[in-house]
């Protein structure tokens, strides 16, 4: 039980922006997250479940409801078929399947675990994050996780639907684990050749970020032939740490080692 | 295939072993009351006006309580009590579940006025809910003179290493001064001259860990008087009897300790550990109390296997003949010397005799103090330490003599017939027993094992192909079956007139099964089926005694005992049927739950017993039998593995693992199988994932399910289990352990086949990824 | 605060604190096959279906249920006798000390609902966040193939 005095459930996004900035007061959506909060100061949840956010549309671009279900991922005709399949791949590698069905895509983004496989994911898919903060505001995810913002309300998030060919490669001790490392990699890919090129790094332990110079030197190259060098690019100039779980010079091990698990599965299913 | 189809060929060998219901696989008794979710574990059940108790525990690893100021909290409404060391008795003990008198010391106290290990108890709070527990335990107040501490217990020896215990009233360590614990040495021959003469030898060190039982069901008790002032304790332990005897020490008071199911065990619950924290606040408050542990409780506050540093020297000639074995060990065994000396002593004497034909031999070493949690009884209590030295050192032994590990191990292991000096030199605590091997197929374990599992075929493959590295190994094993000439079991039969028994067994089902191989070979020996039994187990009020669940003692010894009670209850019952016929015994047999007679005449049991209960001769059939084992018959075990190594990453998988094993008749195959599958898979856990990690203040930072990784469902590949066509001689219809065992290969096998495959000798568990990474690149081996 | 739901069909009306979760719950009511084995999500002894989803219910705020349906084990044998993934694990020597066993039976029968057919690798999958110390998990995946290879009427 967590000694809360209050658990409201807001009807409407502005009910609950203005909920939300009471003191000691929190979100919650799929509750994982908060339920191990041992924070003896919070008073209050904001249920953000009864502000619908559920919907998966299509169009140019896919927008997915912040209380969208990670499961839906796997079992959405549309999210799972989305850039090869990727997600409904990836998303395997996501806690357990009683995670999957309770975290939403917003409290895992809002979130911003060091850790989180769906960020990294996410983020090599080249996402957008859809805030409310009085009004409805976007930002990539990139630009998202980095900044420091007060009580926003995540309300969807959109996926550029295109033809990218995207990999995700995570490293953990057992199956069902925490990463140590994990990466993220996107790409156009024509006659062997790279264009638009994501590499995205997580739990290094900070959270995911993409790693330019990486991506950089992979633009306009061949794949087949430039695995080995990105991987040694990706040793030399990730910024990683060390932490009671991994050691930093291990990290870098995994970072180049993932890239190139990551670069060959692209190269296999392209 | 299923198990039944795998016996019948094994079976049908042992033509004069034709069984009934003993070796074939009944469902297990309790299956359906577990699989329909009734609440029968400890946390299940109610008991009216129940006190929660709490326990507040130290964030020092080692400090005195100078002050505890509880005022705060017995402010607060609805707590009931709040205890410190002043107010239990003083009276050492030991937490160890072991046969009395205990072999461990006695350096425990329930709350003490110093602190030894972060989680150590500091008070006992009792309150009306939970959360008003959790508060108080915010509101006391404790002063501490925090101590130097060791965590590592290579260091407990040091010169000006921080005293741990140091109290008057300990008795029974060994020199605590020095933080020595226990010390245990033996030998025969001379190992150095022995190996002097070797052609070949190996010296290395080798490490194995503290490891967590992580049964699901955390630590749980409940205590109460019942209507007539009778102390009752309800509690998921292994030994209720040794809880029983245990707290009539600490408290002077006469109890009944009753067990329900149990939710996994494995040695963690071989202990006291919830249950003199409740009984001290019923006896206090006179209200009911319970407890149950968190996952962090039991993470860090119950018991963990005794990481072990061994160093190994063994040696053989030129011709492969092992010669010599020398084994110099340091045993943590954390802030309390639990099971310190047996674990140790059990590391050599359940390894050491299955190589009886060296000529000499030496064991010794110290079992050490440190300010980490209290090691314990953990599934295989030693051996799994013991066997990760002896078959990595002979695995490299076996590669210096360039020959296969199979042949090397097999050519030098013990027969059936012979013997070994360790079985009489080592016992568990004290000397063991001479013992001729009644039972033993290694060879068909090795010979057939390898055939199943291609062993010689795979050998001859690629090892290193692009990213990944293949790597083959195998392990034997041994283990015992029950500790000789020290744990008894007793076992009641009592026949009713429905044409039912009850058989009352002190014998403790963890989960194991044993409550349904006990009623399969009651049920062999009355030629009745296992239906005809209404099992009950383990309470200290109603069942006969039982030393407990461990040292792989049930099917053997509480298994002895159900088949003399049933023995003997099968010659009342012919007695009586005797008395009622007019025909002589003689003439008369039993067979499929009634009593035949050459005249062709039969009564069923259930008119027997009616007739004795209403109308002739009036009595009630029951019996009691004991048993006490003079030898310990060793199961064995031979371990293949293949395992796969990412050498970009240095991950390893263990693709798929047998294991043949000699068990002797597996009364129940299916359960038997089970054991062994579960044991495999903790020892990979043990080999690869599961890691206790201290920080600086020797605090555990891997406390639960999040951090300390047991393998999940995912990471076990494929396991293999396979019985010998063997039959001991001194066991219920041939049966020796088969729950322990399992675990003593994983982590030689995994170790080997990494050797095997990339030339890499680990000596480390857990084997962990970014390690062997930077062996592997060391010499060129990544990609 | 009032929460309504229902469980293995049958209606609850309970007052609950705000903080408080489906498992306390439902163990105060009764339903005692709904196990506390952790306290970080990571042992799926909790786990109970809501709305025939597999969901833990240690991290479920009982405040969120108003309105739906949740199963647990209890619900499954009716009138005793055994569902057949509950008489398979039984059939199989799966079931050692059993605590692991009514999160596994909800998770199960909900993967066998979405995939009648699955493959090991599925099985395992599926059920990697449902912990078993006892087993070393072959057996349950053996029961749990033979409840789908029965369900499809081949032989096992
Ligand atoms: C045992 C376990 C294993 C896990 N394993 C993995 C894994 O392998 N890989 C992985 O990537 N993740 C993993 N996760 C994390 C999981 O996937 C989710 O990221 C996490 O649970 C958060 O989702 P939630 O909906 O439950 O958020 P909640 O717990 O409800 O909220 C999390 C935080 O976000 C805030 N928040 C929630 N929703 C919003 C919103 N819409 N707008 C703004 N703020 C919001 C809350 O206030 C809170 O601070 C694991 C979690 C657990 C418990």
């Amino acid at each position: 039980m967590l000694s809360i005095k209050e658990y409201l459930r807001p009807d409407t996004l502005e009910e609950a922006y203005d909920l939300g900035k009471m003191e000691n007061t929190l979100y919650v959506s799929g509750g994982l997250m908060i339920a191990s909060l041992k924070s003896s100061r919070l008073e209050r949840l904001v249920d953000l479940k009864n502000l619908g956010m559920e919907e998966i549309e299509d169009g140019k671009r896919v927008k997915i409801g912040a209380n969208v279900k990670l499961s839906e991922f796997m079992t959405n005709p549309l999210l799972s078929s989305l850039n090869h399949g990727f997600f409904k791949k990836t998303m395997k590698d996501v806690g357990s399947t009683q995670i999957r069905n309770m975290a939403t895509v917003g409290g895992s983004v809002a979130f911003r675990l060091g850790w989180s496989d769906v960020i990294t994911a996410l983020m090599a898919s080249k996402a957008t994050v859809e805030l409310y903060e009085g009004q409805l505001n976007e930002v990539s995810l990139e630009r998202y996780v980095k900044e420091k913002r007060r009580k926003e309300i995540v309300t969807a998030i959109y996926i550029p639907k295109n033809d990218r060919f995207l990999a995700f490669e995570k490293f953990s001790k057992s199956t069902f684990d925490i990463a140590m490392l994990n990466v993220g990699v996107g790409m156009n890919i024509r006659d062997d050749k790279m264009s638009d090129v994501t590499v995205v790094v997580g739990s290094r332990p900070m959270i995911s970020g993409r790693i330019v110079e990486v991506e950089k030197f992979l633009n306009d190259k061949e794949l087949s032939n430039s695995i080995e060098a990105a991987a040694q690019l990706m040793r030399d100039t990730i910024k990683v740490g060390g932490d009671v779980r991994v050691k930093a010079e291990y990290r870098k091990v995994l970072s180049a080692a993932l890239l190139k698990k990551a670069m060959r599965g692209i190269g296999d299913e392209s | 295939m299923n198990v039944r189809e795998e016996r019948s060929v094994a079976t049908s060998l042992s033509s004069d072993k034709n069984f009934d219901v003993v070796n074939t696989s009944v469902e297990k008794i309790d299956g359906y009351a577990l699989v329909k979710g009734k609440p029968v574990f400890t946390d299940d059940f109610d008991v009216p006006d129940s006190l929660i108790v709490k326990i507040l525990r130290s964030p020092h690893a080692h400090a005195i309580v100078k002050n505890v100021d509880a005022s705060k909290a017995l402010e607060l409404s609805g707590v009931a009590c709040v205890l410190t060391y002043k107010d239990v008795p003083r009276i050492a003990f030991t937490r160890a579940g072991q046969g009395y008198p205990e072999p461990s010391p006695y350096d425990t106290f329930v709350l003490d006025k110093k602190v030894r290990y972060v989680g150590d108890a500091v008070a006992i709070v009792a309150a009306e809910s939970e959360e008003i527990a959790r508060k108080a335990l915010k509101l006391i107040k404790v002063e501490y003179d925090v101590l130097d501490n060791i965590i590592d217990y290579e260091h407990a020896m040091d010169e000006n290493a921080p005293i741990i215990h140091d109290e008057s009233e300990i008795s029974g360590a060994y020199d605590p001064k020095h933080n020595i614990a226990s010390h245990y040495e033996m030998h025969f021959g001379d190992v150095d001259e022995e190996l002097s003469k070797c052609d070949v030898t190996t010296e290395k060190t080798f490490y194995t860990p503290n490891q967590s039982h992580a049964m699901m069901e955390p630590h749980a008790a409940i205590s109460y008087f019942d209507a007539n002032g009778r102390l009752t304790i309800i509690t998921s332990t292994q030994v209720p009897y040794h809880v029983r005897r245990i707290i009539k020490r600490i408290f002077g008071v006469e109890s009944r300790v009753i067990k329900p199911r149990i939710g996994g065990g494995f040695g963690g619950k071989q202990a006291v550990h919830v249950e003199a924290y409740v009984t001290a606040v019923t006896l206090k408050t006179g209200r009911p109390a319970r407890c149950i542990y968190t996952r962090k409780e039991t993470m860090t506050a119950s018991n963990t296997r005794h990481a072990m540093r061994f160093k190994i020297r063994v040696g053989a000639d030129k011709d492969a003949n092992l010669r010599v074995i020398d084994m110099q060990g340091l045993s943590n065994t954390g802030a309390y010397g639990e099971h310190a000396l047996t674990t140790f002593m059990v590391a050599g004497s359940k390894t050491l005799p299955l190589y009886n034909k060296v000529n000499a031999v030496r064991f010794m070493g110290d079992i050490v103090y440190t300010n980490t949690e209290s090691a314990g009884a953990f599934r295989g209590y030693g051996a799994p330490q013991g066997a990760f030295a002896l078959d990595c050192a002979l695995d490299e032994l076996a590669h210096k003599l360039g020959m296969d590990p199979v042949e090397f191990k097999l050519k030098n292991s013990i027969r059936e017939g012979e013997t070994s000096p360790v079985f009489k030199v080592m016992g568990e605590g004290r000397e063991g027993v001479e013992q001729i091997v009644g039972s033993c197929k290694i060879e068909e374990c090795a010979i057939e094992g390898a055939k199943l599992f291609n062993w010689h075929e795979k050998r001859e493959r690629q090892r290193i192909e692009g990213t990944k590295a293949h790597g083959y190994g195998v392990a034997f094993a041994m283990q015992g079956s029950s500790i000789p000439a020290i744990d008894m079991g007793g076992a009641t039969i009592k026949m009713n007139d429905d044409g039912t028994f009850n058989l009352m067994i002190g014998a403790t089902d963890l989960g194991t099964g044993s409550d349904t191989i006990l009623a399969q070979i009651a049920a062999e020996a009355l030629h009745t089926s296992v239906g005809k039994f209404v099992v009950y187990s383990s309470d200290t009020d109603v069942t006969p005694f039982d030393k407990g669940a461990y040292a792989s003692s049930t099917t053997y010894v509480s298994g002895n005992a159900t088949k003399r009670a049933a023995e003997r209850m099968a010659r009342e019952i012919l007695k009586a049927a005797s008395e009622i016929t007019g025909e002589s015994v003689e003439k008369l047999h039993l067979e499929n739950g009634k009593v035949i007679s050459k005249s062709g005449k039969s009564l069923t049991y259930s008119e027997i017993q009616t007739q004795l209960f209403y109308t002739f001769k009036q009595r009630q059939l029951e019996v009691t039998e004991s048993f006490v084992s003079e030898v310990s018959p060793p199961p064995y075990m031979v371990t293949f593995a293949e395992i796969e190594i990412d050498l970009e990453t240095g991950k390893v998988d263990v693709m798929s693992m047998l294991n043949y094993v000699d068990c002797g008749t597996p009364i129940n195959p299916l359960l038997a199988r089970g054991q062994v599958e579960g044991a495999s898979s903790q020892g990979i856990g043990m080999a690869l994932y599961e890691e206790h990690i201290f920080d600086k203040n020797g605090r555990m930072v891997t406390d639960d399910f999040f951090t300390y990784k047991v393998p999940s469902r995912d990471d076990i590949k494929k396991i293999t289990v396979k019985f010998a066509d063997s039959y001991e001689p001194t066991g219920p219809f041939g049966a020796k352990s088969v729950s322990e065992i399992g675990l003593d290969t994983p982590g030689p096998v995994i170790a080997n086949a990494i050797f095997d495959a990339v030339g890499i000798r680990v000596n480390r568990l857990p084997i962990k990824s970014e390690d062997l990474y930077f062996k592997l690149n060391e010499r060129g081996l990544t990609p | 605060m009032k929460v309504e739901f229902k469980v293995n069909g049958k209606m609850h009306s309970v007052n609950v604190e705000p903080g408080e979760f489906l498992l306390e719950t439902l163990r105060n009511l009764g339903y005692k096959s709904v196990k506390h084995g952790c306290d970080t999500a990571s042992c799926g002894a909790c786990s109970v279906q809501l709305d025939g989803k597999p969901v833990l219910s240690c991290r479920t705020f009982t405040a969120t249920v108003n309105g739906h349906e949740i199963k647990t084990v209890e619900g499954f044998s009716k009138e005793g006798e055994l569902s057949n993934i509950q008489r398979a694990l039984v059939e199989e020597g799966a079931v050692q000390c059993g605590f692991c066993i009514p999160g596994l039976v909800v998770t199960a029968d909900a993967l066998l609902r979405e995939n009648p057919s699955p493959t090991e690798d599925e099985i395992k999958g599926y059920l990697n966040g449902n912990l078993c110390r006892c087993t070393g998990y072959e057996s349950q995946t053996r029961a749990i193939l033979k409840v789908a290879k029965d369900s499809r009427g081949e032989k096992s």
